[in-house]
């Protein structure tokens, strides 16, 4: 499918002409964009991290799981709401090189499955928290935050490629 | 001078070894950046819980205690794929004057986090009491946190201004 007609029409007005260093003096508007992404797609992976180790039980053993969720997932969202912003602003200013870019298909996949694994916990293994608060984990819980964990580094193994290949 | 030392160094076996590994650059920057967010989460699970607006559920001692080895681990990942990456294209890195600068402030923030941790442990319950807690912790959140973003910065911008020495 190639790249829908809103997307172009978007990437060619003047803002995010600019965003891609497209008009004079805007050389620097990319890379300061790119950096913000940096820092909050660096607190999305480094916040997930901490819940994912602490399902698999490597870290925050002595932290009950539901306190470290109430404390660190809050910080997941809003950084991921300013990963997706600073994110949407680079994919729109070269919407039609992103668009058909493997590696930013397999990023999006990635992150739609990490989003799943979280309903899933959610609903299920998560429900009954209050019983494995303070021990190990169930199996269903440990597999939750293996999948996310490598569903994330995934995420920003295949973000920074399309660095390499755009 | 270092011009000299980066021409010698891209011409050692093992510079050439990684110049020809292809897959050696991308793999070492995942890495690199995986191991930012662990670092950089890290250090802001400590320094909010230090300015007074992390979830107070934790002490102070204990946050460090959960999140610091998280830091020093990640800062050996940094270590280690950074000095790779530096053999890979030294003259690149060389150059840079940033590239120097941001070695600096990484020894420096380096330093004052292991000294703030040493205190931390030896006192842990003034520093756990917000009303004994030393002024300095305040000072050393603060002062972390902006090395912390600025090395970040520095880092992502080598690689936009490094032409501009050649």
């Amino acid at each position: 499918m190639s790249t829908p007609d809103i997307l172009i029409s978007l990437q060619n007005t003047a803002f995010f002409s600019a965003i891609r260093g497209g008009r004079p003096g805007t050389e620097w508007w990319f890379p300061i964009v790119e950096t913000a992404h940096v820092f909050s797609l660096a607190v999305v992976f480094g916040s997930i991290a901490l819940v994912d180790l602490r399902l698999l039980g490597i870290s925050a053993t002595r932290t009950p799981m539901s306190k470290l969720s109430e404390e660190v997932l809050p910080w997941t969202w809003r950084a991921w709401v300013v990963a997706a912003i600073f994110g949407s602003m680079l994919f729109i200013s070269k919407a039609d090189t992103y668009w058909n870019n493997f590696e930013t298909r397999m990023k999006f996949l990635f992150m739609a499955l990490a989003g799943l694994n979280m309903v899933v916990f959610q609903l299920g293994a998560y429900k009954g928290v209050a019983s494995w608060d303070r021990s190990t984990p169930p199996a269903a819980a440990r597999l939750a935050g293996g999948v996310s964990l490598a569903c994330w580094i995934l995420v920003v193994v295949f973000g920074r490629w399309i660095g390499f290949k755009t | 001078m270092v011009r000299e030392f980066g021409t010698w160094l891209q011409d050692t076996p093992l510079s050439l070894g990684l110049q020809s590994t292809l897959w050696f650059v991308p793999v070492s920057q995942s890495i690199h950046i995986l191991s930012i967010a662990v670092l950089f989460t890290s250090a802001m699970f400590i320094n909010t819980r230090l300015l007074g607006f992390g979830a107070g559920g934790r002490s102070v001692s204990d946050v460090v205690a959960t999140h610091l080895p998280w830091m020093w681990r990640a800062l050996a990942a940094l270590a280690i794929t950074g000095i790779l990456q530096t053999i890979t294209e030294p003259v690149r890195q060389f150059i840079t004057p940033i590239y120097w600068y941001k070695m600096l402030l990484i020894v420096v923030v380096a330093v004052l986090t292991a000294r703030f941790a040493s205190q931390v442990r030896a006192h842990a319950a003034q520093y756990d009491a917000a009303a004994t807690r030393p002024a300095s912790a305040r000072t050393f959140a603060l002062v972390s946190s902006a090395l912390w973003i600025v090395i970040v910065i520095l880092g992502r911008f080598i690689g936009y201004v490094w032409a501009n020495y050649l």
